[in-house]
């Protein structure tokens, strides 16, 4: 079992384990995914929809994907791979995205929900322990992140049972954003 | 003193003519330009005046390693040129443009592929690049990144350069294969093609330089200048190509 598995209490510690290819798609989406969602508070930020705790939950929503960005890209690197780098990508939002806040909730839980489904998946079929104990980790942050945008509307945000997706199915839901 | 004089002028006419037709020279003689497959409808476009090599990047490489005489080498890949580079073989070179990875069926679309993922689902005759082509070294890393690199077992045929993979597909010799994007749009005709996505995209960047045994230099360094400008930038975003990364 890698250390990042052991060392409970602290965060994930990238380790060279014996990652199959399979491990390593569910880190370049996630890591591609996470700089998508990092834009996402980012522009909803900016877009002063949002005021007082709302926007210190944006802004830390915002640090976590950046810090989920940086631990998944060590994974790829750990396993001799190239990780993306955020100014590959050129994110898109449809135009109305963060006019209102009704739309900039919709749209940031709709492709957080698409990211919670691969995690789910990636947790529950990585090979590397280690990097399972990652996913099962960003699965729970990422729902905290759901929960915490639903709550700005008051709006139920508990599944009983989060759908876990394969990754065409959560590349195809982020597509229109990913550019 | 009268004599002195007309020496002078006469001298000064002759060599005026000589500049001048230095000048002509290098403005009429082509430049010979080697340049990435992919680049073939472009440059031509850009400008039909000089002469072109268009082959795999990396059989270009090999010839001006060879001594073959170019003046321009632009690549599908900075590996291809900064090899060159480390030799002493290219001046410095330059990202001028970029690109995506597509996957194109033929039209009548035999093995029903409608995503990147159907190509692990079904029987498929797939086609692409050698692993030193820069097309076929993108496509691997596509694979790779999605989780599918499985698929290299059903192909059926490795060809030298993008041009040769787009053919196959779009006259229905094989059921798919990886191109760019841009040499996809070129036979929007006869190919449906299939986005890859960002995600797993590689990073596709084009250098161009100018080759050190290069006997016209400076209309070589003035020709990569107009392909760096609006002109040229121009061209390429016509034809679908992407601008060059920030920073690049």
């Amino acid at each position: 079992m890698g250390a990042g598995a052991l060392t409970l209490g602290a965060s994930w510690v990238a380790t060279a384990g014996a990652a199959t290819e399979d491990d390593l798609a569910f880190a370049n989406f996630g890591a591609a995914t996470e700089f998508l969602v990092k834009d996402f508070y980012a522009e909803a930020l900016k877009s002063n929809v949002f005021a007082g705790t709302e926007a210190n939950a944006l802004r830390h929503g915002r640090s976590c994907a950046a810090q989920h960005a940086k631990a998944l890209s060590d994974l790829l690197v750990g396993a001799g791979d190239v990780a993306p780098l955020e100014e590959d990508f050129e994110f898109e939002w449809p135009a109305k995205t963060f006019k209102s806040k009704n739309d900039a909730l919709a749209t940031g839980i709709g492709v957080l929900r698409a990211l919670l489904g691969a995690y789910q998946t990636a947790a529950a079929t990585v090979t590397e322990p280690s990097h399972r104990v990652l996913y099962a980790s960003l699965t729970a942050s990422v729902g905290q992140q759901i929960a915490s945008l639903a709550g700005f509307e008051g709006a139920r945000a508990v599944e009983p049972f989060p759908v876990a997706t394969d990754l065409e199915t959560a590349s195809d839901a982020l597509e229109s954003y990913l550019g | 003193m009268r004599n002195r004089l007309t020496l002078v002028v006469l001298a000064l006419v002759a060599l005026a003519g000589s500049v001048t037709a230095t000048a002509a020279r290098s403005q009429s003689t082509p430049l010979t330009i080697y340049a990435a497959a992919s680049l073939t409808d472009v440059f031509r476009a850009l400008d039909p005046a000089q002469r072109y090599s268009f082959a795999g990047s990396n059989a270009l490489e090999t010839q001006i390693r060879n001594g073959a005489p170019a003046d321009v080498f632009a690549s599908a890949a900075p590996l291809n040129t900064q090899r060159l580079f480390r030799q002493g073989l290219v001046d410095k070179p330059v990202t001028f443009t970029s690109n995506r990875l597509a996957l194109i069926v033929p039209r009548s679309n035999p093995a029903d592929i409608k995503s990147v993922y159907d190509l692990k689902r079904k029987p498929v005759k797939l086609v692409i690049a050698g692993a030193a082509v820069p097309v076929g070294g993108y496509t691997r890393t596509v694979l790779r990144k999605m989780g599918l690199s499985s698929v290299l077992s059903k192909v059926v045929s490795q060809e030298t350069d993008v041009r040769a993979v787009t053919s196959k597909v779009a006259l229905g010799q094989a059921d798919a294969g990886f191109v760019y994007v841009t040499d996809a749009k070129a036979v929007a005709d006869r190919v449906n093609v299939i986005r890859i996505p960002a995600w797993a995209q590689p990073r596709v960047r084009y250098e161009i330089a100018v080759v050190s045994k290069s006997s016209n230099k400076a209309a070589a360094r003035a020709w990569i200048k107009m392909v760096l400008g609006r002109r040229g930038q121009n061209a390429l975003k016509e034809y679908g190509f992407l601008p060059p990364p920030t920073g690049a």
